[in-house]
């Protein structure tokens, strides 16, 4: 699984971060999202899809 | 001919259900078009996957008419008193955004709110404990914590609390003039300037400092004016909304069968109890948007300049979230649901609000298992010409 993330579009709402914080951070000077693993084990596919249904801002997606 | 009216929740007829009349249209995919209560026609969209692509694409579905300008007399046009970040788009609503979210949305920030939430939790149940009974819940306790909670993020003493509320019920009330309203949220405005100056000058560690302090690496810092208008709509919106969610999501857990003794039997159910009485309570009267281009949700044209209401409540409980979406349950497991919104302008308080009603739920299932309401559902006096639904008082007693 591979997972991109469009920081240029986010807003902040962590909305990612809650759902899967072993995958997703913000960072600490302007809040906005941060990669930390952008292959992330299959145990972690379904937070992860939940988090590119939830996020908001439509910024974070699975890459094929 | 003149058109069906939108169907609005009637609480004293089905109190935890959106219209049924929506029940077809969602089930269907379709969009109609209805006559909303301040005038304007619209396009009804009561699925989920519609509600999500309109709510989502803040490009092709505007914000300008405002998030609850089809029941909102004062809210809407160009002339509107509060005509600001709710309203906006694109680039200029994500500067400010971006200064404001990260502020009460990191874990990290939440961490450090949690115990005040549980503090503040506490002392309400502490009160609430040594007070006669019947008690009004929704006054003394709901609206009390909610608005502990937000004033101290903002960090506005405990004197001056009193001009958020009356800016809140002046802004909720539907029939409420733009002039009334103007003049309802003068004090509070004028307050809240002269508390962004001072915070610039001799900053703490509140909210509106730290926002201060972000936007000061911008190009263009957050402006006075703007972070008036941000803490203004912060305090006003996370007031009554979350607290209705509390006196709400009880009487909801307390009238289905089982899921406030499940509650009681393990609070850390709060949590997802939290996130279900989100889904399937939050925003009955929906969101407002305006078309800006001539485009199509589920097949239907729309044409740019066109209105459309975005059914939540309903969409909520599409089959495609939830087999039984239709169903109240606190042991489901989260999903996604737009109790919250969804896109550029989904709700900023969104992770204060989860944090207060799992702390608040858990505390009461922990501390008050035998509360119970003392009159029949249908004697509940419900919410009125108001944008947030629920009981307007909740009397409560226990043993």
């Amino acid at each position: 699984m591979r997972v991109a993330t469009d920081r240029d579009r986010c807003i902040g709402a962590a909305v990612c971060v809650h759902l899967a914080p072993a995958v997703f951070d913000l960072d600490p000077d302007h809040g906005l999202v941060v990669l930390l693993d952008e292959s992330p084990s299959e145990t972690q596919r379904p937070v992860v899809e939940q988090a590119v249904e939830s996020c908001p801002a439509a910024v974070v997606r699975l890459l094929p | 001919m003149s058109l069906p009216a939108l169907p609005l929740p009637d609480e004293n007829r089905l109190p935890f259900a959106p219209p049924p009349e929506h029940d077809a249209l969602r089930d269907a995919r379709q969009v109609t078009r209805v006559g909303c209560p301040t005038g304007m026609d619209a396009w009804l969209v009561a699925d989920y996957a519609g509600a999500r692509e309109v709510l989502g694409d803040g490009r092709r579905f505007t914000s300008r008419p405002g998030p609850v300008g089809h029941v909102l007399a004062a809210y809407g046009g160009p002339d509107a008193p509060i005509n600001g970040f709710p309203q906006m788009d694109g680039p200029e609503h994500i500067r400010i955004r971006r200064n404001f979210a990260p502020q009460v949305s990191h874990p990290r920030r939440l961490a450090e709110l949690e115990p005040l939430v549980e503090q503040i939790t506490d002392e309400a149940i502490d009160r609430m404990l040594a007070s006669p009974q019947p008690y009004p819940l929704h006054r003394e306790f709901s609206t009390v914590i909610t608005t502990a909670v937000i004033a101290e993020l903002i960090g506005v003493p405990a004197d001056h609390r009193h001009l958020l509320h009356d800016a809140a019920t002046a802004l909720f009330t539907n029939s409420t003039t733009q002039d009334e309203l103007r003049r309802a949220l003068r004090p509070l405005w004028t307050y809240l300037y002269q508390l962004a100056a001072g915070r610039r000058a001799r900053p703490g560690d509140d909210v509106l400092s730290r926002m201060i302090a972000h936007s000061a690496a911008d190009e263009r810092p957050l402006t006075p004016a703007e972070l008036t208008d941000m803490n203004g709509a912060l305090l006003i919106t996370g007031y009554d909304t979350t607290a209705s969610m509390i006196t709400f999501g009880l009487a909801c857990l307390l009238n289905t069968p089982g899921q406030w003794e499940k509650l009681c039997a393990e609070p850390e159910l709060a949590a997802s109890a939290a996130e279900e009485v989100a889904r399937y309570l939050s925003t009955g009267n929906g969101l407002f948007r305006q078309a800006t281009e001539d485009t199509v949700i589920n097949g239907q044209p729309i044409a740019a300049g066109d209105y459309v209401v975005v059914a939540v409540q309903s969409a909520n409980r599409d089959t495609a979230l939830h087999p039984d979406a239709g169903t109240f349950d606190i042991t489901r497991k989260p999903g996604p649901h737009l109790g919250y919104s969804h896109g550029a302008h989904a709700c900023v308080g969104r992770q204060i609000a989860r944090i207060e009603l799992t702390t608040v739920l858990r505390a009461l299932a922990r501390r008050v298992p035998t509360v119970r309401i003392t009159v029949p559902l249908d004697e509940l006096d419900w919410k009125k010409d108001n944008v947030v639904r629920g009981p307007a008082e909740m009397p409560v007693a226990w043993s």
